[in-house]
């Protein structure tokens, strides 16, 4: 007989379900004077690619937002039949800018809010920096172990779209399925409970399987390259375009970022192209992100601005 | 008493590889700016956790000591008049240093006499001394890395949050990253997060340990290896030593606590390896092992806190190791699911180097090095084998399990080819042939393993040579001089006699047809990054001098295990006291010889009884020469050369080899030059530094 280790009895309070989850965040960071933000409907590899976080740390406007992005790796992708990888999860995103001083105690009292009481579990961060080549972006911090598990990513972004950041920005990015995972002591993600009794499985599963599938065998690699070539000439025609058309700009860029992502899975960028792939993307990147810097500037920061009347 | 000044930094969490480093630096800095200022007896002591930095200075005298300085005026001539009187010279000068013009003194020098005047300066209080330095030693630390925060005006490890400055009683004002210092602190995260307020310098360290907070990393070692040893003796088993990752767990509390974990028996099926590498390498795990030395089916968990007050913590680690476990189990029977062979086509989609193509095309070229060097040494491998095999050792590279853990590679692909029914000197190839890493390790098993081993370095050197990836001092990104270590200690160890050069120029020539450069000039560039190599080989794991690595090297040092067992001979040789005499004499053999043709050893023309004698004992050691180095005795060589001091010694006494008669000298030249091309087939005495030599 195997000793049922993976199958410790959960001793705390009634763990949340996967939606749960997402409604104790939003509310705790809404209380935390944050915007609570929608997906971005364009398909992105992380949290940090929508334009709520990759363009709103730059320059000195304060901002604070949170939201659910559905994050798409299609390389991830293990045909549903691996029960801790996805090719597509969820992200909880909060953008604190400038990062408070107590943003450790703020994110701290997030985990109380999802029934983590950080007074009986050992909770610690531990070095782990960030870095995206494709937005020209990184930044310095942790990864948050609960229980020696990982439960997100806080990151202080240094640079994005190559541009050198102040105020700082705290992005702390919670992987959903694992805190839930976690808390709820399943197996398998496919059996997390999403809400009202319903497992992950039922609603995602399917979903799961016929993206490895396209991802890995199917899509069409002429396709996706000639796309590529497309959505990269269009993020010139909208930046060149008077006025310049940022977030369609972005939005093309984003495109090609994931058209990216789709042909590495399907195996067919050889390594050397990668590097020039990944370059172009970023320049890209670059340009989106200098252009609405001086699109913000010229209308006078709307948001206010951080730096000012700071005196040293 | 004298007083004592404390500095706590308090941050978020530093990265465990800063603090060993800023401990080192903030001792040293503000070490150097007290003995600048006249502190000369003070101990600075810093010690961290990874929330706080600290350091204490005692041995400080309250005040800084007087000090008298003596400063330079005008010259005496412009500074008093004919009568000796001060001019407006004089008084400017007095007056700017605020001396009265009767302390005036006059000082010769060597540019003639001038005025000076001896100064006082009073020293100031510790306190404000301390004001001034610590901020400075502390602004000036170097990390690994560092980051800005919050509105982005200051830059350090992690963002800063309290700073307690105290001289005994009385707080030191100063500013550290806009945080104004005073008294506050605050305990253990967990344990005791409210703020408190010390009352002096000298209690902090207890204050902290009041509030669950070790501030000296040794004591946090000490409880963390006990409570291991303790924890392991409860379930039978023992802690796996494992040095660095104590240090780093050291480095990522504040309270040391551990816990003892178990996980399911079933994964102990798994290669250990994987076990080990799930546990260590991802989940920062102390391993147990059984008293056969078996892994054990539990972990130790490091965890920031004194106690698991309802188990959560011991459940959730043991969760997730399971999880990883049960993840890693997953690739494996993934992996298992076809043969390793079936993976090689796989290889041409890796790249190895941007110009120098695949993993696919490197294992082929290596296949190929690899037949060469068999045929070179005559070994008994099939060259299909062979190839087959070069391509074989690298098939894990596509594996899951190592797309996941990049450390197994090597070790999964030979429980891989194992299982998949390869001989033994297949798996064992493939096992094997990363290592060593540089002269640490065993050398590989198999003549397969050594072969594909020293091709697949081989190749990597040529190649990156080619395109001018060339290590320079510190930066060696590619482990070149590893990887060339590795080459040397195969060659010596296996007993190959290979002539590395020949060897490199092979690998050069397979690089020719990826990489544009000049095939002689790199394989050249390589062969002296190796002769370095081999020297360091000679000194570190010969245990030879330095200058008798030279002397061997000098006389060839392409065949290594002829060299490594002159370079033993010699080393032992060299120690009586004839060798001295006889590394002395064959410099004089040299500088005569040096230059001067050959006309040939005429024994007809010998006139004294010396040269009579040494030219037997020439002749007698030139064949025993001959027969040991056939036999590969060369002690018993080195013997001979030693029973040659005394016959070259009497020879130098009595014989005058410039003689007048042309043909008389040149003789005696060719005597010389004869026993001289004998004694380089051992060694270049002349490169030995002994007493008497010049060098």
């Amino acid at each position: 007989m195997r000793r049922g280790i993976l199958h410790h009895r959960q001793v705390e309070v009634a763990a949340l379900d996967l939606q749960s989850l997402i409604l104790s965040l939003s509310r705790f960071w809404a209380d935390n004077g944050c915007i609570v933000q929608q997906p971005y409907d364009v398909e992105v590899g992380a949290g940090t690619m929508h334009p709520e976080t990759f363009l709103r740390v730059l320059g000195p406007e304060p901002y604070r937002v949170a939201y659910v992005q559905p994050s798409r790796r299609p390389a991830d992708a293990r045909y549903g039949e691996n029960p801790f990888r996805l090719g597509r999860h969820l992200q909880l995103q909060v953008i604190l800018k400038p990062s408070p001083d107590n943003v450790q105690e703020l994110y701290l009292r997030s985990l109380h809010a999802l029934g983590i009481d950080p007074a009986v579990h050992d909770i610690r961060f531990e070095e782990d920096n960030w870095e995206s080549p494709t937005l020209g972006a990184w930044g310095v911090g942790w990864q948050v172990l609960l229980d020696g598990m990982e439960i997100t990513q806080f990151t202080y972004f240094q640079q994005a779209g190559g541009i050198e950041l102040a105020p700082i920005s705290a992005e702390l990015t919670y992987g959903l399925e694992r805190i839930a995972m976690f808390l709820q002591r399943k197996d398998s993600i496919y059996d997390i409970e999403w809400g009202g009794g319903v497992p992950y499985g039922l609603v995602r599963l399917q979903e799961e399987i016929e993206h490895s599938i396209y991802g890995f065998e199917v899509a069409d690699v002429e396709m996706l390259r000639r796309h590529f070539e497309d959505w990269e000439r269009e993020v010139g025609r909208c930046l060149e375009h008077d006025p310049p058309l940022v977030l369609p700009a972005l939005e093309a860029t984003l495109k090609t970022s994931h058209l990216f992502n789709l042909l590495d899975a399907r195996g067919a960028v050889s390594v050397t192209e990668r590097v020039g792939l990944i370059g172009r993307v970023r320049r890209n990147a670059v340009r989106v992100a200098r252009t609405f810097v001086a699109q913000r500037e010229a209308l006078g920061w709307p948001l206010g601005n951080a730096l000012e009347g700071e005196v040293e | 008493m004298m007083p004592v000044f404390l500095l706590e930094l308090r941050t978020e969490e530093i990265p465990a590889n800063a603090l060993p480093g800023a401990r080192r630096q903030l001792e040293e800095r503000l070490g150097a700016a007290l003995a600048e200022k006249g502190f000369e007896g003070a101990t600075v002591v810093c010690r961290s956790t990874n929330r706080r930095l600290t350091v204490t200075v005692s041995g400080l005298p309250g005040r800084q000591p007087d000090r008298q300085e003596r400063v330079m005026g005008p010259p005496a001539r412009v500074a008093f008049d004919a009568e000796g009187r001060p001019t407006k010279a004089a008084e400017g000068f007095a007056r700017k240093l605020g001396v009265s013009i009767g302390t005036l003194e006059r000082t010769a020098t060597d540019k003639g006499e001038y005025v000076t005047a001896v100064v006082r300066h009073e020293g100031r209080p510790a306190g404000e001394i301390l004001a001034e330095i610590v901020p400075a030693a502390v602004r000036g630390l170097r990390f690994p890395k560092t980051m800005r925060w919050g509105l982005g005006r200051y830059t350090f490890v992690r963002p800063v949050h309290g700073v307690v400055a105290l001289l005994d009683g009385e707080v030191v004002p100063m500013e550290l990253f806009g945080v104004a210092s005073g008294r506050t602190t605050v305990g253990h995260r967990v344990h005791a997060p409210e703020s408190f307020e010390l009352g002096s310098a000298t209690g902090h360290a207890a204050a902290l340990a009041e509030r669950k907070v070790l501030i000296d990393p040794a004591a946090r070692r000490r409880m963390l290896e006990e409570r291991a040893e303790q924890l392991a003796g409860e379930a039978g088993c023992r802690v796996h030593p494992d040095e660095s990752l104590v240090a780093e767990h050291v480095e990522l509390v504040e309270y040391p606590g551990l816990i003892r974990g178990q996980f399911d028996e079933a994964f102990l099926e798994l290669p250990p390896e994987v076990v080990v590498t799930t546990l260590r390498h991802h989940q920062k795990c102390l391993i147990l092992e059984t008293p056969a030395g078996e892994l054990a089916p539990h972990f130790l968990a490091v965890i920031d806190r004194m106690d698991d007050p309802l188990e959560l913590i011991r459940q959730g680690n043991e969760w997730v190791i399971g999880a990883r476990l049960a993840d890693a189990r997953f690739f494996f029977d993934e992996d298992r699911k076809r043969p390793l062979a079936e993976l090689v086509p796989g290889l041409d989609r890796l790249e190895f180097h941007r110009v120098l193509g695949s993993l696919g095309e490197k294992a082929r070229r290596v296949g190929r090095l690899a037949v060469r060097l068999a045929e070179a040494l005559g070994a008994r491998v099939d060259p299909a084998d062979l190839e087959r095999a070069a391509a074989l050792v690298k098939a894990d590279l596509v594996t899951n399990m190592v797309g996941e853990f990049p450390e197994l590679q090597g070790i999964m692909g030979g429980h891989y080819l194992r299982r998949d029914g390869e001989p033994e000197e297949i798996w064992t190839a493939a096992r094997d042939h990363y290592r060593p890493v540089g002269f640490e390790g065993e050398i590989p098993a198999s003549e397969i393993g050594r072969l594909i081993g020293v091709a697949d370095r081989l190749d990597t050197l040529a190649g990156l040579f080619a395109v001018g990836e060339v290590p320079t001092g510190s930066r060696d990104p590619f482990g070149l001089r590893r990887a060339a270590q590795a080459v040397v200690k195969i060659v010596a160890e296996a007993g190959w006699e290979l002539d590395l050069a020949e060897a490199v120029a092979s690998a050069a020539e397979g690089v020719s047809g990826v990489a544009d450069a000049d095939t002689g000039a790199v394989a050249q560039q390589v062969v002296a990054f190796m002769e370095d190599r081999v020297r360091r080989y000679l000194t570190e794991q010969i245990g030879v001098a330095g200058d008798t690595a030279d002397a061997v090297m000098a006389a060839g040092w392409a065949r290594l295990p002829g060299l490594v067992v002159r370079a033993a001979a010699l080393e032992k040789a060299r120690g009586n006291a004839a060798f001295r005499a006889l590394a002395l004499a064959f410099k004089r053999v040299r500088n005569i010889t040096d230059g001067q043709a050959d006309a040939g050893v005429d024994p007809g023309l010998f006139e004294q009884d010396a040269e009579k004698a040494l030219y037997g004992e020439a002749m007698a050691f030139h064949e025993a020469l001959e027969r040991e180095l056939a036999k590969g005795q060369v002690e018993g060589a080195f013997a001979g050369m030693g029973r040659l001091a005394d016959v070259l010694e009497t020879f130098f006494v009595d014989v005058l080899v410039m003689a007048e008669d042309e043909g008389i000298r040149m003789n005696r030249i060719a005597l010389l030059k004869m026993l001289g091309r004998d004694f380089l087939k051992l060694a270049d005495l002349s490169r030995l530094q002994v007493e008497g030599s010049e060098s």
